[in-house]
C-alpha cells in the first residue's frame, strides 16, 4: 500500500478527558478488536495505569479504515503518556506522527495538560483536530467549550468534532477527519534509513522489542543498524507491524509504524528518541530532539529487613528493564544500611515504582524523603551536584546552593485565584502573571522551587480548589536559594535518612513540626527519646518521647493461653517491621512524616 | 509483710487435677466482651448442661500411675475413654464454672454436674464459680453454697453506674454491693471482686473510689483488669481509629485513658491493695494470704487442665486443644452418648499456630507430650515469685538481657519480675517467645 494512504496520529487530552474511551471506541468501530474480547482501556495494560486511569507507557496500533471516499487507509494510533512526568515521551510519541486529535472534556473545558499538550503537538507541526467529548452528559457545555477552544488555542468553531467516546457518537467522524486532514507522511524510501524509537520494553524471551515510526529509508530483518544516539549497533532479528500482537513483515517503509528486535538485552540502549540508522549507509544527521533520560526526583529506598537487600535488587533490575528513564545505584544508610539511591522523571514516576515495588515484589520498603538535585557552588568555585542530603559538602567548603526551578501554570475556576496565590506563596513561587481564558478561568504563571512541588503540592492545590484546578509545568534552570541541611537527631544520634535540604526562612517551623510529628509516630521505648532538629551544630526544636510505662496483658481468659501468646507474637513482630536505629525501633511512617509536616 | 509463695495444692503434675467448666450464656453481651458468651440463648441450658455431663464421663481424669506418659490423645477420648474415669469430677483437685454468667444456670444444673461428691465445706478442694451482680438472689446462692462451691468470682468491674452502663453491664453498682453481701450471708468465705480500669473517660479519682469501695466490701480476693479492646467487640468499633492510629481523632466523645494514666492507675491499685493487706501474686491479681486462686494458679504454672463445655480450652501433657465455640454445635457433639466420632469437632490448637511464629527454637518439650518451656516461661513470670531459674535453660541470652534491662531479678534462684518488669511484662515476655 502506497505512502499515501497511511496516516500516524496521537490522541493527546487532559487527564480524565477521555483519551482511552476513544482509542477504544475506534479500535472497536474499525473492528480492529472484536468488541467482546474488547478490555476497557486496551492501550493501557499495566494494572497500575487501569487503577489510576493513567497511561504509564505508550503503545501503538495499526487501523484498517476504509473511509466514505471508498479507499482503503492505514492508521498508526500512537498511544502517549498521559502525565507531566513523562512529557519528553510524549514530545517523541507525537514526533512520529502528523496529526493529533485533541481532547477537550465538554464540561471541564481547556484545563493545564490540554495547553501544554497543544503546545507540544504545535511544536512538533502536526495537524491538531479538536474533539470535544463527553458531550452526552447533562451538565456538559458543548457550545461553550467550543467558543473557548476556539478562541484560546485559534480553531476554526467547523474544525471541532463533537463526540461522546463513552456512547460511540462522533467516532466516524473523527476518522474521516484524520483521513481527510491529517497530511500522509513526507518520507522516501529512496533515502538512507532513519528511524525514531518513540516507545520500547522488555520482552524475556526476544530482548528489547523497539517502536518505531520510519521517517526515512527501509528497515528489514537482517540489516546491521546502528542506534546514533547511544552509538551502539545490532543485527536486526526480526520487524513487523502492531495489532493486538506481533505481526512480522519483511520490511517497514517510510511512513510506517512498527517494531523490530534485535536481540538487545540492555533497554537503555533503546532510548526513546534515539534515531536508527543502518550501519552500512547512514543519514547525515539524526533527528531532532532526542534528549538522553534525566532524572529530576531522587529518593532512597531500604527494604525494612536488611535480608531483603538481594530481593530489592532484584526487583529493581526486574522494573529497570523496562523503564529506561528510571536511575539507581547502590546507597548506604548510617541508620539504614543498604538500599538504593534511586532517580525518576517525578513524583508519580516515583510513587509508581515504588508501588510496583511493594506489590508485585511484595517487599516491605522505607522511601527517604524525596529529593531534587541541588548544585552546590563550592568556595574554591567548583560545582558539584548532589541527589541527597547527606551528601552535602560540609557548610565551611560550600560558596552557595542552587535548586532547580519550574514555570508553573495552572488553572483554575477564577474564585480560587486567592487561595492558589497565597499556596504558591507558601510554597516560595514567584508571581509571573494571571491570564484569564475568559471571566471565569484563569491561568496563573509562577516561577517556583521543584522541591516545593514535589512534596505534596498537587494534592494540596487539588484540595484547595475542590479539585478543580490542574497544573503543569516545565524546568527552567537552577536559581541561587538560601538553603540548611535540617538533620534529625533521635536518641542524641542523627539518622542520616531523616535529614532534607530546606530553605532556611522554613527551616524553624519544619524543624518543629517533624519533631512533633516523629513524637507521635514513633513509639514509646523502655527508655526516654530525645527527638531533636538541628542545623549543623544548633539544636533548634526538641520533644521527648517519654519511657514506656505500662505494657502488660491482664485478661487471661479460661485457660485460652494461645491467644496470648498470638498477642505476644504479633507485637514481637511488629517491631520487627520497624527500623532499628541505635536503640531505637523506628515504623515506616517516621521515614513518610518528612513528607507531610505541613498539614 | 509477709509474701507468702502460693502454693500449688497439685501433687501430680502429670495427672489433670484442673476442670474448667465453660458456661457460655449471658442476659446480655457487654460491650468489651469477646469471651465464648451468647445472649438470648438461654432456652439450650438445660441441653447444654446434659452435653457438659456427657463430655465430663467420657473424659479420662483420672489415668491410673502406669499410664502417666501415655494421657490418651484427644481422639481417644472423643472415644469415650476409659470407663473407670466416669465420675472424672471427683478426682480433680479444682473446679472452675466460667463464663458467661454461669449463675444463670439453676441450683441443680449445678448438682448434676458435680454430683453428691462435691457435698460438703470441708473439702479441700477449690470450687470456683463467675457471677455477675443481679443474677441471683441469696436463696440461690445460698443453694449453690450448700453444693460445695465454695469460692465465688463477682463481675463488679465498677462501682460507678455512668461507666457500668458504658460498659454495657446489666446491673448497677447498687445491686453489685447487696450481691456481695448476700454472697457473704450465703456463707461464702471465699469472694472475689472483678475491677476494670482504664475505662472509657474514667479518672483516677473515680477509680480510687472503685478501689476504696471494693475494700470496704472486704473481699478475700480482687482481680483488676485494664480494659482491653479486642476485636469483634463494640468497643472494638469505637475506638480501633484510636487504637491503630495515634494521630487521628475520634468522633466519640468517649476517649481512652492514655498510657500514663492507665499506668498511674494500675500503680495506685498495687500500692493501695498491698496496703490493705492483700497478696499482689499474679499481674492482675491480689488474695489475702492463702485465698490466692489455685484454680488460675495451674494456668500460670503451665500444668494439665481439661476444659469442658463450648469454646473451652484444654492442656494436657504439652497438648493443647479446645472445643467448638457454638453452643448448638457443641450440644449436637455431646448429645449421645457414647459420641460418633465423625461428629466430633476438635480443633488442635497447634494447627492454628502463627507460621512466622517460630523463633527458630523447636519445641522438644511439645514432642515429649511435656509443656512447651515458652510458654511455661510467660505464664510464670506472671506470678509475682516467679518460676525455678532451671526452666531458664537455654534462654540464658534473653534472661542476662533482661535482667541487664532491669526487668527480671533473680531470687532464691526463682526469676522475678521487677517492678519495672511488671509494668513492662509484655516487653519481657516477647524475648521467650
Amino acid at each position: 500500500m502506497s505512502i499515501k494512504s497511511f496516516r500516524n496520529f496521537s490522541i493527546i487530552a487532559h487527564i480524565d478527558h477521555g483519551k482511552s474511551t476513544l482509542a477504544d471506541r475506534i479500535l472497536e468501530f474499525t473492528k480492529t478488536i472484536e468488541k467482546r474480547a474488547m478490555q476497557d482501556q486496551i492501550l493501557d495494560t499495566m494494572d497500575i495505569e487501569r487503577e489510576r486511569g493513567i497511561t504509564i507507557k505508550a503503545q501503538a496500533i495499526r487501523i484498517n479504515y476504509k473511509a466514505k471516499d471508498g479507499n482503503e487507509y492505514i492508521l498508526n494510533l500512537i498511544d502517549t503518556p498521559g502525565h507531566v512526568d513523562f512529557s519528553y515521551e510524549v514530545s517523541r510519541s507525537l514526533a512520529a506522527c502528523e496529526g493529533a486529535i485533541l481532547i477537550v472534556d465538554a464540561s471541564q473545558g481547556i484545563e493545564a495538560q490540554t495547553l501544554a499538550n497543544f503546545h507540544l503537538a504545535q511544536k512538533n507541526k502536526l495537524k491538531i483536530i479538536p474533539v470535544i467529548n463527553k458531550v452526552d452528559l447533562p451538565n456538559s457545555e458543548p457550545e461553550r467549550i467550543a467558543e473557548e477552544v476556539a478562541s484560546v488555542l485559534k480553531f476554526d468553531e467547523d474544525e471541532i468534532i463533537f463526540a461522546s467516546a463513552k456512547e460511540g457518537i462522533g467516532i466516524e467522524d473523527i476518522l474521516e477527519a484524520i483521513v481527510k486532514r491529517v497530511p500522509p507522511p513526507q518520507g522516501s524510501e529512496e533515502e538512507p534509513l532513519q528511524a525514531l524509537i518513540f516507545d520500547s520494553f522488555y520482552d524475556a524471551y526476544r530482548g528489547v522489542i523497539v517502536y518505531v515510526r520510519i521517517i526515512n529509508g527501509k528497515l528489514s530483518a537482517g540489516s546491521n543498524i546502528l542506534f546514533m544516539g547511544t552509538a551502539t549497533s545490532f543485527g536486526v532479528e526480526e520487524v513487523g507491524t502492531l495489532k493486538i500482537a506481533r505481526i512480522p513483515k519483511s520490511e517497514l517503509a517510510a511512513g510506517e509504524v512498527g517494531y523490530i528486535t534485535a536481540n538487545i538485552r540492555d533497554i537503555r540502549l533503546a532510548r526513546v528518541g534515539d534515531t536508527i540508522t543502518e550501519l552500512s549507509r547512514p543519514c547525515a544527521k539524526p533527528l531532532p530532539g532526542y534528549s538522553p533520560a534525566k532524572p529530576m526526583v531522587y529518593c532512597g529506598f531500604y527494604p525494612v529487613n536488611g535480608e531483603d537487600y538481594g530481593n530489592l535488587k532484584d526487583a529493581i533490575d526486574k522494573l529497570k528493564l523496562n523503564d529506561a528513564s528510571l536511575f539507581f545505584e547502590p546507597e548506604t544508610s548510617a541508620a539504614l544500611g543498604f538500599g538504593f539511591r534511586c532517580g525518576f522523571l517525578g513524583l508519580l514516576h516515583l510513587e509508581i515504582v515504588q508501588e510496583r515495588l511493594e506489590r508485585e515484589f511484595n517487599l516491605d520498603l522505607i522511601a527517604t524523603a524525596p529529593s531534587v538535585i541541588y548544585k552546590v557552588i563550592l568556595t574554591n568555585g567548583q560545582e558539584t551536584f548532589i541527589d541527597n542530603p547527606t551528601k552535602l559538602p560540609s557548610p565551611s567548603l560550600i560558596g552557595h546552593l542552587e535548586e532547580p526551578y519550574l514555570k508553573l501554570t495552572i488553572f483554575s475556576p477564577s474564585e480560587y485565584v486567592g487561595r492558589i496565590m497565597k499556596l504558591c506563596e507558601e510554597k516560595r513561587g514567584t508571581y509571573i502573571n494571571t491570564e484569564y481564558l475568559d471571566p471565569e478561568r484563569a491561568m496563573l504563571t509562577y516561577e517556583i522551587p521543584l522541591a516545593e512541588v514535589i512534596l505534596e503540592f498537587h494534592d494540596t492545590l487539588k484540595s484547595a480548589t475542590k479539585g478543580y484546578a490542574s497544573m503543569d509545568y516545565e524546568i527552567i534552570g537552577y536559581r541561587e536559594s538560601d538553603l540548611v541541611k535540617l538533620d534529625i537527631l533521635l536518641n542524641e544520634e542523627a539518622v542520616d535518612a531523616l535529614s532534607t535540604i530546606i530553605h532556611k526562612e522554613k527551616s524553624y517551623y519544619q524543624g518543629k513540626k517533624l519533631v512533633e510529628k516523629l513524637r507521635k509516630v514513633i513509639p514509646r521505648h523502655q527508655f526516654k527519646i530525645p527527638v531533636q532538629a538541628s542545623i549543623g551544630s544548633r539544636v533548634i526544636a526538641r520533644e521527648d518521647i517519654p519511657a514506656m510505662r505500662k505494657d502488660v496483658l491482664a485478661k487471661c481468659y479460661g485457660g485460652d493461653i494461645t491467644r496470648k501468646r498470638k498477642l505476644l507474637e504479633k507485637q514481637k513482630e511488629g517491631k520487627k517491621r520497624m527500623k532499628r536505629v541505635g536503640r531505637v525501633d523506628i515504623p515506616q511512617e517516621a521515614f513518610l512524616a518528612v513528607l507531610g509536616i505541613n498539614d | 509483710m509477709t509474701n507468702q509463695n502460693p502454693k500449688s495444692k497439685i501433687q501430680n503434675p502429670n495427672k489433670v487435677e484442673s476442670l474448667y467448666i465453660h458456661i457460655p450464656f449471658c442476659k446480655q453481651k457487654c460491650n468489651y466482651c469477646d469471651f465464648v458468651s451468647y445472649a438470648g440463648k438461654e432456652a439450650l441450658i438445660d441441653e447444654y448442661v446434659t452435653a457438659l455431663i456427657n463430655e465430663i464421663q467420657s473424659s479420662p481424669l483420672s489415668p491410673p500411675p502406669e499410664a502417666e506418659d501415655s494421657f490418651p490423645s484427644p481422639l481417644e477420648m472423643e472415644r469415650g475413654g476409659p470407663s473407670r474415669a466416669r465420675d472424672g469430677v471427683r478426682s480433680v483437685t479444682t473446679i472452675y464454672f466460667g463464663g458467661g454468667t454461669p449463675t444463670l444456670l439453676e441450683p441443680k444444673h449445678f448438682e448434676k454436674i458435680l454430683g453428691s461428691s462435691a457435698q460438703g465445706s470441708g473439702s479441700r478442694r477449690e470450687i470456683s464459680i463467675e457471677s455477675n451482680p443481679g443474677t441471683a438472689d441469696l436463696s440461690k446462692l445460698k443453694a449453690l453454697r450448700s453444693l460445695g462451691i465454695n469460692r465465688l468470682s463477682i463481675g463488679c468491674q465498677s462501682f460507678n453506674d455512668k461507666h457500668l452502663k458504658t460498659l454495657g453491664r446489666i446491673h448497677t453498682a447498687k445491686q453489685a454491693i447487696q450481691f456481695v453481701k448476700d454472697a457473704r450471708a450465703a456463707g461464702f468465705d471465699n469472694i472475689n471482686l472483678d475491677l476494670m480500669f482504664a475505662l472509657p473517660n474514667q479518672t483516677l479519682e473515680e477509680w480510687k473510689e472503685d478501689l476504696a469501695t471494693a475494700l470496704s466490701l472486704g473481699p478475700e480476693h480482687i482481680s483488676v483488669y485494664n480494659l482491653q479492646i479486642e476485636e469483634g467487640t463494640p468497643f472494638w468499633e469505637l475506638f480501633k481509629s484510636e487504637i491503630r492510629n495515634s494521630k487521628s481523632e475520634t468522633n466519640s466523645k468517649l476517649k481512652l485513658p492514655n498510657e500514663d494514666m492507665d499506668a498511674d492507675m494500675y500503680e495506685y491499685a498495687i500500692d493501695t491493695l498491698k496496703t490493705a493487706g492483700y497478696h499482689h501474686y499474679e499481674i492482675s491479681n491480689f488474695a489475702k494470704p492463702g485465698f490466692e486462686c489455685q484454680h488460675n494458679i495451674a494456668y500460670w504454672k503451665n500444668q494439665n487442665y481439661l476444659g469442658i463445655g463450648a469454646g473451652a480450652h484444654s492442656h494436657v501433657n504439652g497438648k493443647r486443644w479446645a472445643n467448638p465455640n457454638c453452643i448448638e454445635e457443641y450440644i449436637k457433639n455431646r448429645s449421645s452418648d457414647p459420641i460418633p466420632v465423625s461428629e466430633i469437632v476438635v480443633r488442635s490448637l497447634d494447627e492454628n499456630r502463627h507460621p512466622n511464629n517460630d523463633t527458630g527454637r523447636a519445641c522438644p518439650e511439645r514432642e515429649r507430650g511435656r509443656p512447651d518451656r515458652r510458654e511455661t516461661i510467660f505464664m510464670g513470670l506472671r506470678l509475682l515469685d516467679g518460676i525455678p531459674i532451671e526452666t531458664f535453660k537455654g534462654f540464658e541470652k534473653e534472661l542476662n538481657e533482661s535482667i541487664t534491662d532491669g526487668l527480671l531479678v533473680i531470687h532464691n534462684n526463682n526469676v522475678k519480675l521487677t517492678r519495672r518488669g511488671l509494668m513492662l511484662a509484655n516487653v519481657v515476655f516477647e524475648r521467650f517467645i
